[in-house]
Formats: C-alpha cells, structure tokens, sequence
C-alpha cells in the first residue's frame, strides 16, 4: 500500500538542504507520496531507506514513453481504478496497424491517415497516436522495409510486431533509435528480445496469459536490464480482457504484485468487434492499443470517448470568461450571452462563424458548467451577469443595450432586466437555430 | 475466513415481462440483475439486454432512424414486430411521443396502441410517456391497464413526477424506471421515495439519465460506476439493476451534419461507443434507437 507522507519523511535525512528541488524534506515527502516525485532526487538519503521507499513512492503504474520528437506517447502513470476517484492522466496511444505483406501504397495510405488526420473538439486537436507494424511475410528485410516505409519512427511512434528475432534485428537497425514498442516478449523468447530492447532503450512488450506468468516475465525483463514495459495479457475475450486488465490495475494501484505496475497493451483486432475493443481499451486501463484502420465515424466516437474518458471530473474544459469578437463586430452588433463550458462556447461558436453574423460573445463565469446545467444548479444567476457585464465593459463596444440569452435561459429574463438595465432578449434554446434568428429578430 | 459468495451484497434480481405461467403472454420473460462485481469481471451472470426504440409518432424522432426504417415508423406494431424478429432487438421500448403533443387527449389510443404492439411481439415492453405529470397519470392508467399482468417496464418516474409512474405500477402490477440527473445521491432518494410509495424494490430499474457521447456521457459513465460501487459495498438503496438510454446521440451535431452518404454509419458509430461503453459501466438494459446498433450489440454481448 502507499505510504503517507508524514512516514515518508520519517526515512529522510532531515536536513532541509533543498538538494531535492524541494523547500523542504516535509515538501518533498509530500510530493512522493502522491507518486509525484522520484526518490532518486535526494542524494543523501542512506541506501537501505532508499530501497524502502523506492518500491512504495514511485507510481503504481510506470510512465512509459513511445516514440521520439513531437508525436511521441507516454503512457501509464495513472493512479486511480475509477476516474471519478480523481481522474486518469494519460490518454491511451492508439496505434493503427499496417503488414509487410501489403503494397507499400496501401501502407502509405495509413501512415498518411495516422498523421494527418484531425479530430476537433472543444478546442482540443484529438488524433491517432502511430502505426503498429506486422511481420506477417517471414521476411526480415521486408519488415525492415515496411519500418521504414512507415516513417522508421521518425513521426510517429512505431509497435513492431513479429515473432521472429532476425525481424526485430532488421527492424531495430532502421528504428531502433526512435523507441519503437516492441511486441512481444514470451517465456520462449524474452532473453534475446530483453537483450535486443535493452541494446536500443525501447520500451518491451511482455506477453502471457495469467497474472503469474505475466508478472513473472516482467520480473524477468525487469532484472535483465529493460525498464520501460508493457503487459499484453492475451485474453481471447472482452470479458477476459475487462477482468485481466481490472485486476492488473487493482494489483498496482495496491501494489500488492510490482511486476504489475506497467501499462497494458491490447491489440483491439483480435476480437470480434474492433470498436467494442477500442471502448474496452479506452474506458479499461489499456496504455497502448493497436488497431486496424478505423472507418471515420469510428475514429470519431472513438476519439471522443478517449478525451471524455480522460477529462478531469473535477474540471470541466473551460474557456475564459470575457467578450469574444465573433466575424468582427461593430458597435451595432449583438452581444450574446453564454457560459464558460468549452463544449458550449465552441457549439455555438461554430454555428456563428458558419453564419458569418458578427457578435460580441459574452461569456460568464458558471465553473465550467452547460446553459442547462448551470441553470439548474444556480450557477448562471443575474448578478454574475450584471457583474460580467461591467468587469469586461461591454456597455463601452456597443451602442445598444440589448442582450441576446440562450433559450434556456429564459426563466432569468426578468431577474437580469433588473439587475443590469440591459432588455432582453430570449434567444432559440438549440445554437443551431441561432443564425436564423439573428437574421429575423435582430435590428438596431 | 472462507468467502461465501451468497453473503456478499448483490444487485437485486428483477423480472420483466410476465410469460403465460407468470400471468402474462409473453413468450420469455427476463431476469436482470444478480450480480456480485463489477460488470465482466467474475460473480457477472452477464445478463444484458438490448432494447430498440420505436414511437407512436415519429415528427420528433431523428431523422437518421426515420430514413432508415422508412413506412415502419408510421405503424408501431410492425416496428415492434420487425424490432424483435429483424433487428434481434430482446426488447421493444415504446414512446409515446404523440402524447408529448400540447393538448393532447387521444388517451383511448394510448390503449389500443399498447394492446397492438403486445399482440406483436412475444417479448417484455417497455413504455415511455410524455413527461408532463397530468398528461402522464392518464397515459401510464391507460397503457398500464392494457398491459395488466405483462410486467411492463414504466418510464421515466423522476422526483418530481413519479406519482403517476408508481401508481400504474401498483395498481397493475408493473415496474418502474426511476431516473435522476447524473447525481448519486440524488438516484438514492427517489429510490427512497418510490419505496414509501409502496413500490417494492425488486420492481424497480434506475436510470442515471445518460448524455450524449461528447455532450456529457463522461459524467453518466462515472455516476453508473459508482452508483454500482455503492451497491457492491451494501447500499440496498442504490442495488437495483441500471438501464441507459444514450438516445441523444442520434441528435449530435456530428450525426446531424454527417453528409448523407456517411449518416447510418456515424449515428451507429457514436451510439454503438456509447451503449456498448454503458454496459460496462454496469448497465443491465441499453436502449438505443437505430437497429444497426441492435444487432452490433447483440453479436458482441454474444461472444
Ligand atoms: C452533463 C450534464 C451534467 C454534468 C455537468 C456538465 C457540465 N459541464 O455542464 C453534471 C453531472 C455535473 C450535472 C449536474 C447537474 N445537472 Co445536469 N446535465 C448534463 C447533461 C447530460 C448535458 C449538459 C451538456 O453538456 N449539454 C451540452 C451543452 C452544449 O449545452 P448548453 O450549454 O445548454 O448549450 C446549448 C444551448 O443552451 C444553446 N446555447 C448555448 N449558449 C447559447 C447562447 C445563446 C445566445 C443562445 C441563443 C443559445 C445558446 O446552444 C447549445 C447547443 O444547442 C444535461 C442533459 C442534456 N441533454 O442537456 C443534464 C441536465 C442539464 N442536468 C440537469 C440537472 C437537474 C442537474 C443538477 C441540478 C442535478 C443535481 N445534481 O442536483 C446538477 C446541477 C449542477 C450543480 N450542482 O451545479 C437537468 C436540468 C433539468 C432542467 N430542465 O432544468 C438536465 C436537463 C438532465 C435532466 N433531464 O434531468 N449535469
Ligand atoms: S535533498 Fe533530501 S535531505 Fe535535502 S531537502 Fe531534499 S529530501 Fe531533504
């Protein structure tokens, strides 16, 4: 179990001397004891207290990074089964996989389709993470080829997938120095394939089909020298994987089973349905998932319950409370009033700029809450309206007192009258009806 | 100390539908519920449902669904029909969007419309009515006489309008949905408040009110796990079987705005993440609203 940081501080030197980057050994003691800080940064802590603390402070899931430059993963270091319990950190990488038996154009399809294609929501640009590439042709030059074809690792982060150690010797010597994941390390194979990983500082793939034998083999590779691992546990089924992948996190969030602490790894096409995979993955613990192509619908929804699955419960994405020029607003243009919710701003903001109508968008202060919501809750009332309106000076950028709120809103109108001498005006409850509206309704 | 399963807190079994045997007509009835961990992780009998929606006046319903099924939706009897025998949907989930209507009154069709759809499929129902309490009391004593003695599943009791629900329930032997906004505790207290009503506690399905997949869904996905938690570690208030219906999806601007060629698809994609993700936050029945969905769902609650 984790330790506190009041018995942390216990087996530190007690010297304040700051050596740590820490004010104080208090200071940092609290930092490992949220797994937020590495031991090894006290250079006089005494061996043996080192040791214990080691094993208790680092996180229960080792951060594991894939790929070099730019478009490169790190993954694991979560510390939570629920995310309701705080949140998760770092989002799966997803991997889409290519063959070495395929025309190099069809390889270079994907590749293109890994780097290029965009997601956006709320503001954020959600993509693909890179490419997993299978040795299928028994041909060690082949998948040397295909490595490179797909970039050698140079963009994106690469998976190399083969059984044969000739493969991965070939392919190494193309990518090796980009930290490839490579997949996977079995009873029969780890000692070479530990070897090879150590050689290039790649992170490894251990791959078994119980909890025991995956721990043991990740001990193995662990006491052969390769820090950086993954757990690929091989089950045949959904469920199989939704329970393997539960207890595995169980047993590092608890630390009962250290060999346990590294990301997992699940290779999504090797079930049934590809997309019931990728959810499974993404909600479940997995760190790394390869999958073939995804269609555009799938890799949307799939994207998106990536970003809602990591989005912080706590904190809603949010967009600065202010007053937005929308299309270049004069002083006759209306001002609409709306909340700090990023999915709110950037809805309606979309339908706005599709509408080249220029406004003044007045966006308030409701923690990050939806209209609706907020409306509910209390969070949108007219004295963060009224207070809104003055901080940020609109009465000075228009020369109209007309504010325009959501239809949701509706129930404030008057409150808001009161409060700010501004008239109201109720706007249509769904943005999309929102351009119709201002073309309708709004005359100076 | 040996662990016997039997005393470890469970989620309490709820039947559905009434066979011959059991009072109704229905050719199978389901139980939902029972297990002792979390969902397809050991002590799970795997008991998952899928429902289709259909209405009985499609002007609300999204236009993706309507393109797709063409003429059914505007007969509810051979939507249900081909829901359960063309699609593999376990169950029909029946709205009554035409009471949704302001002034509405046609409450004699309230009736002949349930008797139709139950003479058209051999499996459980579930009724949706209009969410205004008034209207409601009228259309769940319609529909709930209808179906006296099927164990029919009805919707939506919140805490403010659960009187007419649990009244249909008690007098005709029905179960009822009880939905709260994505609140724990809130799930809790019109649990609470169904049972003062008299409605016992193997009769009721809580719905924690599911979002949109990217408006929201994070949020429902959260409050299933822990309102699952809570039950795990002994709370009998929160112990009931979960249903989800991720049915806004179909109306998201990225379904909505899908150019025609790509709309099935991209209404099946976001639904099918979004229900498949519920069941493993621990819902018992996920209802969604295109059959391609339905039969995904059923293939991979299968394997
Ligand atoms: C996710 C969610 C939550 C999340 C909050 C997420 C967030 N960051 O806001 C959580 C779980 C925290 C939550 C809490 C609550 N919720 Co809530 N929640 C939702 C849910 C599912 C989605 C909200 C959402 O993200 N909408 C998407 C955004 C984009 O919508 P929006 O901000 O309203 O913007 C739209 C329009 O308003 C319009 N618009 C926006 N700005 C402008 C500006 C102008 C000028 C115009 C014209 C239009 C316009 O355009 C947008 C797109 O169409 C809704 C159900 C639903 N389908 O809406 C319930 C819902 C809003 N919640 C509800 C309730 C009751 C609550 C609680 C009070 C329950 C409780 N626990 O006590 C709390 C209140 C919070 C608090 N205590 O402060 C009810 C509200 C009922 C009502 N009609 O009043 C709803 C409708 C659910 C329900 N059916 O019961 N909720
Ligand atoms: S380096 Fe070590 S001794 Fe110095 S302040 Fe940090 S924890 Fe204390």
């Amino acid at each position: 179990m984790a330790m506190k940081a009041l018995d942390i501080y216990k087996h530190l030197p007690k010297t304040n001397c700051k050596k740590c980057g820490y004010p104080t050994c208090l200071a940092f003691a609290m930092k490992l004891a949220v797994g937020k800080a590495d031991i090894e940064a006290c250079p006089d802590i005494d061996p043996g207290a080192k040791a214990l603390l080691g094993g208790v402070t680092r996180p229960p899931v080792r951060a594991v990074t894939i790929g070099a430059g730019e478009r490169s993963v790190t993954v694991g270091e979560e510390f939570v089964m629920f995310r309701h319990e705080k949140t998760f950190y770092h989002p799966p990488g997803i991997m889409v996989e290519v063959s070495d038996t395929w025309p190099d154009d069809e390889v270079r399809s994907v590749v293109a389709e890994v780097r290029e294609a965009v997601v956006e929501r709320v503001g954020q640009d959600l993509v693909l993470n890179g490419v997993a590439v299978r040795n299928e042709s028994g041909d060690a030059d082949r998948f040397a080829e295909t490595v490179y074809l797909a970039g050698g690792g140079t963009g994106l982060p690469l998976v190399l997938i083969s059984d044969d150690l000739p493969g991965f010797e070939a392919a190494l010597a193309v990518a090796g120095q980009y930290r490839p994941l490579i997949h996977a390390a079995t009873a029969d194979n780890w000692e070479p394939l530990a070897a090879l990983a150590k050689q290039y500082g790649s992170p490894l793939v251990v791959r078994a089909g119980t909890l025991a034998d995956l721990a043991a083999l990740a001990g193995n590779c662990a006491g052969a020298g390769v820090a950086d691992l993954l757990l690929d546990p091989a089950q045949g089924s959904l469920q199989g994987y939704i329970a393997t992948a539960t207890a595995i996190r169980r047993s590092a969030i608890e630390r009962t089973e250290p060999a346990l602490g590294y990301p997992i790894y699940l290779d999504a096409g090797t079930f049934k349905d590809t997309d019931a995979a990728v959810a499974a993955g993404i909600l479940k613990y997995a760190g790394v998932i390869v999958t073939p192509r995804l269609s555009r619908a799938s890799r949307e929804a799939a994207l998106t319950l990536r970003q809602n699955t990591y989005t912080d419960p706590q904190h809603p994405i949010q967009v600065a409370p202010g007053v937005y020029p929308v299309n270049d607003p004069g002083r006759e243009a209306p001002v609409l009033l709306t909340v700090n919710f990023s999915l709110t701003y950037f809805t309606i903001l979309g339908y706005l700029e599709a509408s080249r109508m220029p406004c003044h968008l007045l966006i308030v202060d409701t923690e990050g809450l939806s209209v609706l919501t907020s409306v509910a809750g209390g969070k949108l009332t007219e004295t963060i309206v009224a207070d809104a309106l003055k901080k940020f000076g609109v009465a000075d950028l228009v020369d109209h007192r007309l504010l325009i709120i959501p239809g949701y809103a509706a129930p404030l109108t008057g409150k808001i009258e009161d409060a700010t001498g501004w008239r109201v005006m109720v706007g249509p409850r769904d943005a999309a009806d929102l351009p119709e509206y201002l073309e309708k309704e709004w005359k100076t | 100390m040996s662990e016997n399963s039997s005393d470890k807190p469970a989620i309490r079994e709820v039947r559905l539908g009434a066979t011959r045997a059991e009072g109704g007509t229905r050719e199978v009835s389901y139980v939902i519920g029972g297990e002792q961990g979390l969902p397809f992780c050991g002590n799970d009998p795997g008991r998952r449902l899928v429902a289709l929606e259909i209405c009985d006046d499609p002007a609300i319903w999204p236009p993706v669904v309507r393109n797709y099924v063409g003429d059914l939706a505007n007969n509810p009897e051979d939507w249900a029909e081909a829901a359960e025998r063309r699609y593999g949907a376990d169950l029909v989930r029946l709205n009554f969007t035409s009471a949704k209507k302001r002034g509405f009154d046609a409450f004699a069709e309230i009736a002949s419309t349930t008797e139709r759809v139950l003479a058209a499929t051999t499996r459980p129902l579930i009724i949706e009515g209009s969410n205004d309490p008034q209207v409601d009391s009228e259309v769940f004593r319609r529909c709930g006489e209808a179906g006296e003695g099927e164990r029919l599943l009805l919707g939506t009791a919140e805490a403010d309008r659960y009187r007419s629900v649990a009244a249909a329930a008690l007098a005709y032997g029905h179960l009822v949905i009880a939905q709260s906004p994505i609140d724990v505790n809130l799930a809790k207290q019109l649990n609470i408040l169904l049972r003062e009503t008299g409605v016992p506690e193997d009769r009721i399905v809580i719905d924690p009110y599911t979002g949109a997949l990217g408006y929201g869904f994070e949020y429902s996905y959260s409050v299933m796990e822990r309102i699952r938690l809570a039950a795990l570690a002994g709370d009998g208030d929160l112990a009931m079987p979960m249903i989800s219906a991720p049915t806004d999806t179909l109306t998201i601007r990225e379904v909505r705005e899908a150019v025609p060629e790509e709309q099935d698809a991209m209404a099946v994609a976001w639904e099918f993440y979004t229900a498949y993700s519920a069941f493993v936050a621990g819902a018992s029945i996920v209802s969604v609203r295109h059959p391609l969905t339905v039969e995904r769902l059923k293939k991979v609650l299968e394997a």
